[in-house]
């Protein structure tokens, strides 16, 4: 039942000191519940988890029903502090209680978690000390710091009592009494008769989240007056005592185009609240919005979801801890290519534990759907290839329009002969050129395929026709290619059948001089680092600089031994640093590859045999 | 061809900086570098005496074939440390833990 309870303890524990020699009917500490209406009456009593099983010393203290006052039933003697723990050697024990209020009497106190509050009692070997031995802090405040809690819009009423009750009679001829100072006014206040701090009116934690004030303890010794001063602050506690609110728009205008990939996020609509919402526990209902979607359509509910994230702000709220809800709209599925059409969607949120009634927000997201066209546009491609280029040389790249905005679109690109009719012959020409679907975007990759067919004279103007085809709807598109291969074939390296990596080569002489595999000129190309140290541009001989090394393994790369740089999979041996799947990030010197074994080291380390490394390491151990 | 373990061909060790290592980290940690060294003499055979004979007698052009040689047999643990850009790194098998005559 709501609001039949506002009761709360203002405090998470509560602890004292007792001594040897603590007499009967002394007081010892007092509790305080906070009320919610004047007529609550909390009711308190000691509990324990298990009452038939209650520690033997729970029967020395009472509690008072009315006032939660703890005090002694019996006198503390010596032989009561070895009767608790009797193991323990320490010169003080710690006896914990357990103290839960009820709203009206309550025959057998049993502990409930929401109303119970822990006391400990710090039981010490000794007498208490005489009054000339005991410093004015301790008998002015807490030996632990006190750190009390109110909620907001509550009723004023006593919060803590300040005086130390166990110490209190010792020094029988000091006049103890407490105020509050602050800098700023505070709803604090001391009532001077009971040394109870009250709080005077109900607070907004919307306005102020903590209150920090000076407790004053006066001490009259007779010929002296002594202040001493606490520093303290109190807590506020949040109520979900407003309603979330739209600051600016509700309405987001979502157009769904080129990215139809499940878990596209599109929109962005934020809702405010003044008040805190917490994340712990989980199942915290405080100020938790929950959203529906409004509509009737299956497709738009099968097709959509609405994604809510909350964070706390504090500058917009006036330096108040506040919450912004985020409301953004995502894809559920992959979208349709074909798919046309464009509607409103509203989503409205209630804040079901906000107390000051219903109060409903609504979002309206303005869905726009524009279906996708695969086609190429009216021009049709034209490569130029040199005949002297390798295997796996990079041509270039197709794309149907639009194809590097897709995402969830998948297209796959295929060549075809023009002219079906032709000669085996002249057929066979047209293995010169492979087509692969690029990692990276949606586009068809180009690439030198057979070099051998190169060598004749009528492989040297080749037409086809590339086909992209969407996978989901089969759905296709055509346009004209025309690959010219120019220049000489480089006829002396035929001989050479095994191609090889550029990566293999360690010095700019040699690799400018070689013909590795995926070079489009038919010379590998070197780069020349300038950095000291293990760099991203380490020196290493590369088939083509332009895609290679780029710390990405394309399609064309992935194919053979033509990019280890980027494609290794291995260790690395030397200073480096991996790439995040593949390859080598950066490197010491030069980074060279052997069959998909990687080498980083410094240019000026000339390779030395066996039997020379065993002499060096001689020579630097004697 | 299994590994002999030679009386001479030891494992010795080195207290080094990391950046004396020459592999390009910049780094202020330390590492003891375990290494193998001594002579293998002992552990030849008719093979290397063979081999031997043929170098100096020049029956063999211009080939030097190796020798029996003081090597790691199984390496060290691997070594984690952090560079000056507050980077992990991470070195395999730079250190032996265990040498022999192969």
């Amino acid at each position: 039942c709501k609001g039949a309870s506002g009761l709360y303890f203002p405090q998470s524990d509560y602890s004292e000191s007792i001594y040897i020699g603590q007499p009967a009917g002394s007081p010892v500490l007092q509790v305080f519940a906070m009320r919610d209406k004047d007529s609550e009456r909390p009711h308190f009593y000691l509990c324990w988890q298990n009452p038939s099983r209650a520690p033997h010393y729970a029967s020395w203290f009472h509690m008072d029903e009315a006032t939660g006052m703890i005090s002694m039933n019996k006198t503390l003697e010596w032989d009561d502090f070895g009767s608790v723990y009797p193991s323990s050697m320490m010169s003080f024990k710690k006896l914990s209680l357990k103290a839960i209020f009820a709203i009206g009497p309550v025959q057998r106190a049993s502990c409930h978690l929401r109303n119970t509050v822990g006391i400990n009692l710090i039981f010490i070997n000794a007498t208490a000390p005489p009054c000339d031995e005991i410093t004015l802090e301790k008998l002015c405040f807490p030996d632990k710091e006190v750190t009390p809690h109110i909620t907001e819009n509550r009723m004023p009423g006593p919060l803590y009592q300040l005086r130390r009750l166990t110490r209190s009679h010792l020094c029988l001829n000091y006049t103890i009494s407490y105020g509050v100072d602050a800098d700023d006014p505070v709803p604090f206040e001391v009532n001077d008769t009971t040394s109870e701090l009250l709080v005077t009116r109900p607070v907004d934690r919307e306005e102020r989240e903590m209150y920090r004030m000076q407790i004053v303890c006066k001490v009259e010794t007779g010929e002296t007056i002594n202040k001493l001063f606490l520093p303290m602050h109190v807590n506020i506690y949040d109520e979900n005592d407003n309603p979330p609110y739209v600051n600016g728009t509700d309405t987001e205008d979502v157009v769904v185009e080129f990215n139809r990939m499940k878990g596209a996020v599109f929109g962005n609509l934020s809702v405010y609240d003044r008040d805190t919402t917490p994340i712990y526990p989980k199942d915290h209902p405080q100020n938790k919005l929950t959203g529906t979607m409004i509509t009737n359509d299956t497709w738009t509910k099968n097709m959509f979801i609405v994604d809510h994230s909350f964070r706390e702000e504090k500058a917009i709220f006036g330096n108040v801890r506040g919450t912004i809800h985020e409301y953004k709209l995502i894809l559920n599925k992959n979208l349709s290519i074909l798919e046309n059409r464009s509607f409103q969607m509203d989503y409205l949120l209630k804040d079901l534990s906000y107390e000051g009634g219903d109060v409903n927000v609504m979002l309206h997201f303005n869905i726009t759907i524009l279906p996708v066209p695969i086609r190429f546009t009216n021009v049709s491609y034209v490569f130029t290839v040199s005949r002297k280029s390798t295997m796996f040389s990079k041509i270039g790249r197709v794309c149907v329009d639009n194809c590097q905005k897709f995402q969830g679109i998948d297209v796959e690109y295929q060549l075809e002969i023009v002219d079906r009719n032709t000669s085996v012959d002249l057929q066979s020409c047209f293995s010169a050129v492979g087509i692969g679907r690029s990692l990276r975007d949606v586009s068809g990759m180009l690439y030198v395929n057979d070099t051998e067919v190169l060598r004749r004279a009528e492989c040297q103007e080749l037409q086809y026709v590339v086909v992209a085809t969407e996978q989901q709807l089969q759905l296709q598109a055509r346009t004209q290619l025309l690959v010219i291969f120019e220049d000489e074939y480089a006829q002396e390296e035929f001989v050479d059948q095994r191609m090889l990596s550029c990566a293999e080569k360690r010095k700019r002489g040699e690799c400018e001089a070689f013909r590795g595999l995926g070079t489009p000129t038919g010379r590998c190309q070197w780069r020349q680092s300038t950095d000291k140290g293990i760099s991203q541009n380490y020196s290493t001989c590369s088939p083509d600089l332009r895609t290679c090394p780029d710390g990405f393994c394309d399609v064309v790369e992935r194919k053979d031994t033509i990019c280890p740089q980027d494609c290794t999979r291995n260790t690395i041996i030397g200073g480096h640093e991996a790439g995040l799947m593949f390859g080598i990030k950066a490197g010491y010197g030069t980074c060279y590859c052997f069959s998909e074994k990687c080498f980083c080291e410094k240019d000026d380390i000339e390779e030395a045999m066996c039997d020379d490394v065993c002499k060096t390491i001689i020579a630097t151990a004697v | 061809r299994t590994a002999t373990v030679g009386r001479g061909c030891l494992l010795r060790e080195v207290h080094l900086n990391v950046t004396d290592l020459g592999l390009g980290y910049q780094t202020k940690e330390e590492l003891i570098f375990k290494y193998c060294s001594g002579p293998c003499s002992d552990a030849e055979t008719n093979y290397d005496k063979i081999l031997n004979n043929l170098t100096n007698n020049r029956k063999m052009d211009k080939e030097k074939p190796s020798k029996t040689c003081c090597r790691p047999i199984s390496f060290d643990d691997d070594l984690s440390f952090l560079d000056d850009h507050l980077e992990y790194h991470t070195l395999k098998k730079h250190s032996a833990r265990k040498c022999g005559c192969v």
